[in-house]
């Protein structure tokens, strides 16, 4: 069955590149007919991930998020679904653009990620768990959306015009991630005995949390369009910092991801 | 000063403050922690006014998600002073068959109002592990299951490696007898009969240990245990309240107990201990404050969602 999994993944990689090219056609040659392939694209690669994230759960017996490839793959799931919302809200290329960007590059960096799959640990044997853990992919997916379809709209000097999108975006990832902090404080105080320790992952959680609330604020004080597009772009790093930096480079109780 | 209070200025300069905060602990920081420290809880109670001021100020006017939200924000560091006013956390280290009402927080011993007993220690593993006995030399590492009796040959090296005893929990007795400590998999170990032109050697072999007997032997040999995880530890304890009937209960990671305001909690163990457990017991009398605010803040959030 891994070999199952493992070639579902690749398929979905396979189509996640069929999708950047097809938006790079869109972009750079104003080509008719990989507009029209591009959702297609993207939701087939949707769903080679999809079959591979169940394939996954069938053979662990547990859902895919304890540790850092198989939470990557999740927030992965999340980036088609979201794009596909906001391309029927504009059914334009530009939509999906984002999505066809970053699927390749996360499926790209999963690839590199140890794939060995264990048995949950105690102190993950929870129902939390999944709640905790899907809010947090999801804010993570919705943010990585924001900061690409930012940098776009800079390099395209479209600020002003996506900036609804940008907006929403940011919206949903913000109220994810409350939903994530929120779930984990919760587990944290059955599990750990306090509903707040400063482990390292929490506070950087924490900061990226002020920095989008920050960001929304700003917004409404004047700072739109580029400078909105900015400013997700930078926030993004946090997240970046959040999900792999933590991990790596500092210790704390959420060591096992 | 309620100007200055309702400033989104303020707000701004406070999350660059605490940003860099954070930054400085999480990264930089080898000392003590800085979260404890007055001025820090200052700057969390300069936030709590600053939402509180420039939200109270827009009552009239603002929706019930920016309200909601707001409130809840303020509740939730409200609630972290309270939590951290109110809260009680102690140790309740224990070996089977031992009762006590007394928990250690620092150098300080708190009495409870009910005794705890340990009647029994557990660890579950999600199935049998198994033994292997790998073998690396310059044809790579080789695998073979180690069961008792078993033998191993290496025709190309004249080796042959027969597998007498396993241990689970490797101990010796007061007569220096071989024996299991514990019915747990905590110090594997495997006793290896080596023949090899014309000699034979008895060694033991430990899955915590894989580079000893390297200098020994031509090749690396070593034994390691597979499917060993830990699904879980759980101790079974007599709860007697003061001048009430005892019950039993069960505390495992993820399933703490809860009575009287008290919650205990399965922290660790001992893996040199098979009957020890260590429990860690709770009071946090600020936490409802901290949820209420998260209740708050979750449903502004879903509000300002649908806008």
């Amino acid at each position: 069955m891994a070999e199952k999994v493992n070639l579902l993944i690749n398929l979905s990689f396979a189509l996640s590149l069929a999708a950047l090219a097809a938006a790079a056609a869109v972009y750079l040659f104003r080509e008719r007919m990989p507009r029209r392939l591009l959702p297609g694209l993207l939701g087939a690669a949707w769903l080679a991930l999809t079959a591979a994230l169940a394939l996954l759960w069938a053979r662990l017996g547990r859902p895919p998020l304890s540790n850092q490839y198989e939470s990557l793959l999740t927030m992965l799931w999340f980036v088609f679904p979201l794009s596909f919302y906001y391309y029927r809200r504009y059914p334009v290329p530009e939509a999906l653009w984002p999505a066809a960007f970053a699927a390749p590059v996360m499926l790209g960096v999963a690839g590199l990620l140890d794939r060995t799959a264990r048995p949950l640990m105690p102190a993950l044997r929870s129902d939390w768990l999944i709640l905790h853990v899907l809010a947090s992919m999801a804010a993570y997916a919705a943010f990585a959306l924001a900061a690409v379809a930012g940098a776009a709209a800079l390099a395209r000097r479209r600020c002003a015009e996506d900036e609804e999108l940008l907006l929403r975006l940011t919206k949903a990832g913000f109220a994810a991630l409350t939903l994530g902090i929120a779930s984990g404080s919760v587990w944290a105080e059955t599990a750990w005995g306090s509903w707040w320790s400063w482990d390292p992952k929490e506070t950087w959680s924490l900061l990226t949390w002020l920095a989008y609330a920050a960001a929304l604020h700003l917004r409404r004080q004047g700072w739109r369009a580029h400078k909105f597009a900015i400013m997700l772009m930078a926030c993004f790093a946090l997240v970046l910092f959040t999900y792999f930096g933590v991990n790596f480079l500092l210790s704390g109780m959420h060591s096992y991801a | 000063m309620i100007k200055l209070f309702s400033s989104l200025r303020l707000f701004f300069a406070l999350c660059l403050a605490l940003g860099g905060v954070f930054v400085w602990q999480t990264v930089f920081n080898t000392g003590p922690s800085v979260y404890g420290s007055p001025w820090f809880m200052a700057l969390g109670a300069l936030l709590a006014a600053n939402v509180a001021v420039c939200s109270g100020g827009r009552f009239k006017t603002a929706s019930a998600s920016f309200l909601l939200i707001h409130a809840g924000i303020v509740l939730i560091i409200l609630g972290s002073f309270a939590s951290r006013a109110l809260r009680f956390e102690a140790e309740l280290p224990l070996r089977a068959g031992t009762e006590t009402d007394k928990v250690q927080s620092g150098n300080a011993v708190y009495r409870l109002p009910f005794s705890v007993r340990l009647e029994s220690f557990r660890l579950d593993y999600y199935g049998e592990p198994r033994g292997v006995v790998t073998v690396m030399d310059g044809a790579g590492g080789r695998d073979f299951p180690a069961a008792a009796g078993a033998e191993i040959r290496l025709p190309e090296r004249g080796v042959s490696i027969k597998v007498l005893r396993l241990m689970r929990d490797f101990g010796l007795d007061a007569g220096r007898e071989v024996k299991d400590k514990s019915p747990y998999w905590h110090n594997p170990a495997a006793e290896l009969e080596i023949s090899g032109g014309g000699k034979k050697k008895r060694l033991w072999f430990f899955a915590n240990f894989p580079g000893m007997h390297r200098e020994e032997m031509p090749f690396h040999l070593f034994y390691r245990l597979e499917n060993a995880e830990v699904k879980n530890f759980t101790s079974a304890v007599l709860v007697r309240p003061a001048g009430g009937p005892a019950f039993a209960a069960e505390i495992s990671v993820n399933s703490p107990l809860r009575y009287l305001g008290y919650t205990i909690y399965q922290t660790s163990y001992d893996p040199a201990e098979a009957a020890y457990t260590l429990l860690t017991v709770t009071r946090d009398r600020g936490a409802w404050v901290v949820y209420a605010g998260f209740a708050a803040l979750l449903a502004g959030i879903f509000l300002w969602l649908k806008k």
